[in-house]
């Protein structure tokens, strides 16, 4: 026989369903006992005969609803039937993407593992998953388990098309499409769509690519400046100075449409091109070779040999070779050891080390 | 220039709850001052606005001090602990911690009604989940 008091809870062992509740001062009333799992809940109902009214819908935690009375006025808390935790009834087997289909807040009592979070009190453990709001704070992946992945991949491949088997490699890509165009969307949380950054536009395109001569080369480098990287052969435009992306992307074509057919003229003030302006060290003409065909022709002024003579000799294409090299390269042991031989050679010079 | 002396004072006592006698029960997140966010807290309110370059930090900041309140008041007596805000897109997704001081029918009530004038203040979806405790979970006492 189970004593009916104000809010608390008591353990039963009979089944009782309606029980007559002592005490004078509750006369009239009827208790209901509803017993479920061990700990059972004590309400009091006035009035009319008590019955079981399950609430509409279930919890939150996914319990079971049992034989709640309506409150009238007070204030005192609310006591549950204390049932268990649906991890306790879960398969080891389970399938666990019906559990947690879509990204979902942390749920204690749904997720079968004995997560603790939080920093621990002084010798003690960080604090246990129930009601804990750290681990309702971060993002949890658990409805991107492999499996639910697999079901996902196959769900979407009835809306994919195959990849062109054509296009089996890089090389045959940058073939066919040798103009790689970049564009970013963004997405953040709140209802608008717009960002602003979100017209820049980046077209990159190798100049092998191009059908461009020596001087066009030449010339579109020097028109581009910085755009271009002389490692990789590739021109980089980037362009956001329209509001919208496809103005950004009309514009950067423009601006590689231009830029070709300009690097095919010629204009009658590129003649004055200078030796500052050249891209590489050219030996010819240069101070370099005016020097050497000096001094040698000056060591063999008894032989009278002429300038063509010498510049066609080895000794002489040997030393353009390697200053052109130190030039265009900069200084590598390799370079500056050929250097020497050329400069030994040239000068006849063998006997030093 | 350091801030003047009286906001000074004021932040040292900002979001802290005073050592007392050891039988005030505290919880996790009372029991951490702000400097502890990043180190042992996380954050109660993830959206991109905070994030390098991205717009929108006030817009959402304006919104999540209106649901605070707003949920603080729908619920009375029944949140345990701050709520937990979080944007996905435009979904604005809310986390509440509550005791048992009201019946799940009520408690499934406010919740639609809730939901239902939220997402119809911010013209986006709004979808509260309850998780309900027997009592406020103690970290220590103070």
């Amino acid at each position: 026989m189970t004593r009916g008091w104000l809010g608390g809870r008591s353990p039963c062992a009979a089944d009782a369903k309606m029980a007559p509740v002592r005490g004078a001062a509750l006369a009239g009333c009827w208790v209901v006992l509803s017993r479920c799992r061990g700990m059972t809940v004590v309400a009091r109902r006035f009035g009319a005969a008590a019955y079981s009214s399950a609430p509409a819908g279930s919890s939150k935690e996914g319990q079971q609803e049992e034989a709640i009375a309506r409150r009238r006025g007070r204030t005192q808390q609310f006591v549950r039937s204390h049932i268990s935790p649906r991890t306790e009834k879960m398969a080891v087997d389970q399938d666990w993407t019906s559990v947690y289909p879509t990204a979902a807040v942390f749920k204690p009592d749904s997720v079968p593992l004995p997560i603790r979070m939080g920093y621990p009190v002084k010798r003690g453990v960080p604090p246990p998953k129930e009601g804990n709001l750290e681990l309702l704070k971060i993002p949890n992946f658990l409805h991107l388990t492999p499996p639910a992945i697999k079901k996902h991949c196959a769900a979407l491949k009835d809306f994919c098309t195959e990849w062109p088997s054509a296009l089996d490699s890089d090389e045959k890509c940058e073939q066919h499409f040798p103009i790689e165009i970049e564009t970013t969307d963004y997405v953040s949380s709140g209802t608008s769509i717009r960002n602003p950054k979100a017209r820049v536009v980046t077209l990159r395109v190798k100049l092998s690519n191009l059908n461009l001569d020596d001087h066009a080369k030449k010339k579109l480098v020097k028109l581009v400046g910085e755009r271009y990287c002389k490692d990789t052969d590739i021109l980089t435009i980037t362009t956001d100075r329209c509001p919208l992306r496809r103005q950004n992307y009309d514009y950067s074509m423009h601006l590689l449409t231009v830029l070709y057919h300009e690097s095919w003229k010629t204009e009658t003030w590129e003649s004055e091109k200078a030796e500052e302006d050249m891209e590489e060290y050219i030996w010819e003409n240069s101070r370099s070779e005016k020097n050497a065909l000096d001094t040698l022709l000056r060591i063999k002024a008894s032989e009278n040999v002429t300038r063509e003579e010498l510049l066609a000799s080895d000794v002489v294409k040997n030393y353009r070779n390697s200053v052109i090299a130190l030039k265009n390269e900069g200084e590598t042991e390799n370079n500056m050891s050929q250097y020497k031989e050329s400069v030994k050679k040239l000068l006849n010079i063998q006997a030093l080390p | 220039m350091a801030a003047p002396a009286v906001v000074r004072a004021l932040r040292a006592r900002a979001a802290r709850v005073r050592v007392g006698k050891g039988d005030k029960p505290v919880t996790y997140e009372q029991a951490h001052g702000p400097h502890h966010i990043a180190h042992r807290k996380g954050w109660l309110s993830l959206h991109t606005g905070n994030l390098y370059s991205e717009p929108g930090a006030a817009q959402r900041a304006v919104e999540d001090a209106f649901v605070r309140r707003f949920l603080r008041g729908t619920f009375p007596g029944a949140l345990l602990a701050p709520l937990v805000l979080r944007r996905r897109g435009r979904a604005l997704l809310v986390s509440a911690l509550l005791g048992r001081a009201l019946p799940p029918a009520q408690l499934l009530f406010l919740q639609g009604y809730a939901e239902a004038l939220l997402s119809a203040l911010y013209r986006s979806p709004v979808r509260i989940e309850l998780l309900t405790v027997p009592a406020p979970p103690v970290y220590k006492h103070l």
